[in-house]
């Protein structure tokens, strides 16, 4: 027990050494986590009218981001997968980050889902009377924190371990690995239930939904590792391989393909028909009684998506300036069509034929800035941790054998080599 | 409870600056043990005070004030909730001539009555017009010789008050809908065995003459949070449901409405 | 991948050994840190300082159980809460009531709509009756003017303002919450907040909604309506009679939505739009009353219900009789097909 908090208390203490660059970026998260703070405690004032949603279009950014982000978090498991399913073992090494990318991604999720409630002090409510199994937004409850426990604990106990350094035994983690897995999947299927299972909203009451809120997850999220594990490799000492990198690249090139696939049958399958309940897709895409605030944003992006594609098919992208490139592409062409391209067209036109566009205000938009530069900030100060225990730095016995010393270095990226 | 609850505001003052300066003097203690600051450090740490410091002060002067998009509400004219019916009639056998008010056997007592086949124009009551369809006739609804009643189909008597028999000698269908409550409208309690339920009777809607429904000015439109603009849908914009004349329909924007205000 | 020349300044780990007075000079630094973080975060959290006291929940409040969890004393106890606060708010004593199901009732709403001429006059009296917020502006009920030969509401329109209606190539379908025998929005609904109750009226318990609006996501008809924003009620045309569940002021953060106004037809009263409707065209009564108005228009008359495709199973029916449309030219004797 003690030893777990002297952990707790050198893991605190690490976070605040780096130099200038770590102590720039950390600073600019905290302000502008603070700006979406201080965003948001006018909104406990005011109540959502801060925001711009209606009665018309009651969901918008924030739950725009929050499906983005659970798809972000299920796509650790594709770390996962190929390791201990495959034994592919490049990415051996660097399924940690994985990892720890869901649990400060699942936090960030949370904190949208709280900032969208209305009454965020009556959370509680779910503790007493909790519409299981019929609500889906309880199964997404139990999928999103059960998922968070899961990686926290194996996180957690990965770097104990090291921090102890004792090999970590797999009993106590390889089985909440395998786990892990089925529940990634489960996470982000469960959020698409969310939307599918509303008769409602015709745009929404679709069956692939599901199938490519899985593959863009796919996408964008190892597209997200390979980015941040080159900054890992540049500013840690922690060894990233290229093969690492190439892996993950191959999986984002396939569910890449395959949410292409999946768009092209979705707007096949609206546009062809040309039935009355075609009329959100043809808001998304051309706009609807001169009503055309999302057409360019998903036109960006089909463009970004089909870039990112090309890009990536190509073996240019081997070169990792090229792949940069398409990773970006990628994460931003998947950030619009699947937050502001999903939710919000499905409430445009209204149930009852009412077109009210919807433009979030920058209050909005502070809140989920402030929100995602938390989130960076989690896993900024998650990875500044590890990287050090895991490679044998920081130990309790070094800790104990000189109380005063700092054993981690304070500076990180310091030598190339060891 | 005021008291209670601004103290309990003014504590989360109290209780975030606590709570963060006990934790960060303590977390910052790893830096203690370097032997001697740095410049680099030290710059790096002032210039981290400086934003932090700066960040306060601009939150603390409200740098994203809040302009309520509410509009105020247009003032709802007390006509669009009025509950009485459209008419009301006196439901009485008078006439109203000037400042005078008459019983209608007052004058028709003395009148010589109509033979039952003549049609002649009226001289008196020439401010009401027909216009009730195939019914030119004043005599078909009025008594030919007690003018407080009404005539049914034998030449009987209905009296003034029971204006709904005489509209049934025609209009069947729509009688046996007013007599089971599907036509006009029902006030007051719909469990008769808890109050009163009111039914209106035809000509506290219609005017006998001229019966079709008046047309009446539409209470405001919907004017909702953030609605942006919304005007009356373009008629030419898809294909008219049903397409009569020509493609954007065949009718004007309003038909030649019967009634009147 | 560039790797600084400044770590010389912090390569190697110190063995700790500091003096005095660089503590001091260290602890001062890291506390004029803190202390900047301290008020960043404070200065953050500081438009707080503007939460009216009604918004931050008292510890009864904040423990208050689910309505139908509530003995009676407890419902009393929150039912002079409630009273108390709405005094303090708008200076109006509140008649609040709690009126439960009837037996043998189940309740549903007819509309004529041959009959509907879109005055609008039901919309306005229902925000009367039920203290709906005038700013932001909340009606439960829309009318849509529909183009003759559609009952697709994407060709309908709600902001017609002609001088006078009805247009006489339109007609007019009003829709509000159909109190649905299979309701989406309590299937959905994550903490049970809405439920329906056993005389067909879908209910919320306003001190137990979340506001997730996951029930207006879910809603096919488009009948619910949040608060985004302090409801607005102008003292002098707030509705004393009230009832927990369906008319009695509500709070910003909570949803709302058309209840048949229970507050009155639970003691046997028409809801405040029947009462209004100039054509008569609302019917509304108890279905499992074989003499009742609409169980006749449910035997007799051409009724249909709106999505029916959903599955929602609304409890309310649309209905149109012999006269259907506004006629452009009168019935004259030598007419066509006459006998001249």
């Amino acid at each position: 027990m003690k030893k777990y908090a002297t952990f707790l208390w050198d893991c605190f203490r690490l976070s605040f050494v780096g130099d200038w660059r770590y102590h720039l970026w950390m600073t600019i998260l905290t302000l502008v986590a603070l700006f979406g703070l201080y965003a948001y405690c006018q909104q406990l004032v005011y109540g959502l009218v801060t925001t711009g949603m209606t009665d018309q279009v009651s969901w918008g950014l924030y739950i725009a981001n929050f499906t983005y982000l659970v798809g972000l978090a299920a796509a650790a498991a594709m770390l996962v997968i190929p390791v201990y399913v495959y034994r592919n073992m490049h990415l051996h090494d660097v399924v940690i980050f994985g990892e720890l990318l869901a649990v400060a991604v699942i936090i960030m999720c949370l904190l949208f889902v709280m900032a969208d409630l209305g009454r965020p002090d009556r959370f509680m409510h779910l503790f007493w009377r909790f519409n299981f199994p019929i609500s889906m937004l309880t199964w997404d409850v139990i999928a999103l924190n059960g998922y968070l426990l899961l990686n926290l604990h194996i996180c957690g106990y990965l770097v104990y371990c090291a921090y102890c350094g004792r090999r970590p035994s797999p009993l106590f983690y390889v089985p909440f690995v395998f786990i892990a897995i089925v529940w990634a999947i489960s996470i982000h299927t469960v959020t698409a239930f969310l939307y599918v299972g509303l008769g409602g909203r015709p745009f929404w009451n679709s069956a692939i939904i599901a199938p490519r809120f899985l593959a863009s997850a796919f996408a964008a999220g190892p597209a997200f590792i390979i980015l941040t594990l080159q900054v890992v490799r540049g500013c840690t000492r922690h060894r990233v391989s290229n093969d690492a990198l190439l892996t993950l690249r191959r999986i984002v090139q396939v569910a890449m393909i395959i949410n292409l696939f999946l768009l092209a049958c979705e707007v096949f399958t609206e546009f062809y028909t040309d039935s009355a309940h075609v009329e959100s897709a043809r808001y998304l895409y051309f706009g609807l009684q001169g009503h055309r605030a999302l057409v360019p944003w998903i036109w960006s992006a089909v463009a970004m998506n089909l870039a990112a594609t090309a890009l990536l098919v190509l073996p240019a992208s081997r070169g990792l300036r090229v792949l940069n490139v398409a990773c970006v592409l990628s994460i931003v062409g998947i950030w619009i069509e699947k937050g502001m391209g999903l939710i919000v067209p499905a409430f445009v036109p209204t149930p009852l034929g009412e077109v009210v566009e919807y433009f979030p205000t920058s209050h909005e938009i502070a809140i989920c800035l402030g929100i995602w530069a938390f989130g960076l900030l989690l896993y900024t100060i998650f990875v500044r941790i590890s990287v050090p225990v895991l490679a044998g730095e920081l130990t309790y016995e070094k800790r104990a054998a000189a109380p005063r010393v700092e054993a981690a270095p304070t500076r990180e990226g310091n030598l190339a080599k060891e | 409870m005021r008291a209670v609850d601004s103290r309990l505001r003014e504590s989360l003052h109290a209780y975030a600056c606590g709570a963060v300066s006990w934790c960060a003097p303590s977390g910052l203690v790893a830096c203690m043990s370097e032997q001697a600051a740095p410049s680099a450090i030290r710059r790096s740490r002032l210039s981290v005070c400086a934003a932090l410091l700066i960040c306060a002060c601009s939150l603390a002067f409200n740098p994203l004030p809040f302009e309520s998009p509410v509009s105020r509400p247009a003032a709802v004219p007390a006509w669009a909730t009025d509950a009485t019916a459209v008419r009301q009639p006196s439901l009485a056998p008078r006439y109203r001539a000037g400042v005078f008010t008459y019983g209608c056997n007052d004058c028709h007592k003395i009148l010589p009555a109509g033979a039952g086949d003549t049609v002649r124009t009226v001289i008196q009551h020439r401010e009401i017009v027909l216009e009730h369809g195939i019914n030119t006739w004043c005599l078909s609804c009025h008594h030919p010789v007690n003018r407080n009643a009404f005539v049914d189909d034998r030449g009987g008597e209905i009296p003034w008050n029971q204006p709904q028999r005489l509209c049934a000698k025609c209009h069947g269908p729509v009688y046996r809908d007013w007599q089971h409550g599907s036509h006009g409208r029902t006030n007051g309690y719909w469990d008769t065995t808890r109050g009163e339920q009111t039914r209106r009777r035809c000509i506290e809607c219609h005017d006998p003459h001229r019966p079709p429904f008046p047309s009446m000015r539409p209470a405001p439109g919907p004017n909702t949070l953030r609605m942006g603009r919304q005007h009356g849908r373009d008629r030419h914009e898809a294909h008219h449901p049903l397409r009569i004349g020509g493609p954007g329909g065949g009718a004007g924007p309003h038909g030649t409405g019967l009634g009147e205000e | 991948m560039a790797h600084s020349r400044e770590d010389k300044h912090e390569s190697a780990p110190h063995s700790g050994q500091a003096a005095p007075e660089v503590s001091r000079r260290g602890f001062l630094a890291q506390g004029t840190a803190a202390l900047a973080g301290a008020s960043a975060v404070a200065a953050a959290l500081s438009p707080l300082r503007h939460l009216a006291p009604g918004d931050v929940p008292t510890v009864e409040e904040f423990f208050q159980k689910h309505y139908k969890e509530m003995t009676d004393e407890e419902k009393r106890q929150v039912f002079a809460r409630i009273r108390q606060a709405a005094e303090k708010r708008f200076g109006v004593e509140l008649d609040l009531a709690d009126p439960p199901p009837m037996d043998g009732v189940e309740f549903v709403y007819g509309l004529n709509i041959s009959r509907c001429i879109g005055c609008r006059r039901c919309v306005h009296a229902c925000v009367e009756e039920n203290n709906q917020s005038r700013a932001p502006e909340i009606q439960y009920i829309r009318v849509l003017q529909m183009e003759k030969g559609s009952i697709n509401v994407e060709t309908a329109d709600h902001h017609y303002d002609p001088p006078l209606v009805p247009d006489a190539d339109k007609y007019y379908m009003p829709v509000q919450c159909h109190q649905c025998a299979k309701p989406p929005c309590v299937k959905v609904c994550p903490v049970e907040a809405t439920w329906q109750e056993p005389d067909g009226i879908t209910v919320i318990d306003y001190d137990w909604c979340i506001g997730c609006r996951y029930c207006e996501a879910a809603c096919p008809y488009w009948a619910r309506r949040f608060n985004f924003a302090e409801p607005e009620i102008p003292q002098e045309e707030l509705n004393p009679n009230t009832a927990y569940l369906s008319n009695r002021p509500r709070q910003k953060g909570v949803m709302e939505k058309c209840t048949y106004c229970l507050q009155r037809t639970r003691v046997g009263r028409m809801p405040a739009c029947v009462e209004v409707c100039p054509t008569g065209s609302r019917k509304f009564g108890n279905v499992l009353d074989p003499e009742s108005e609409v169980a006749y228009i449910l035997q007799h008359k051409r009724v249909y219900v709106l999505k029916e495709d959903v599955g929602t199973i609304p409890r309310f029916f649309y209905y149109f009789d012999e006269r259907g449309s506004r006629y452009r030219e009168p019935i004259t004797a030598d007419g066509p097909g006459g006998d001249a």
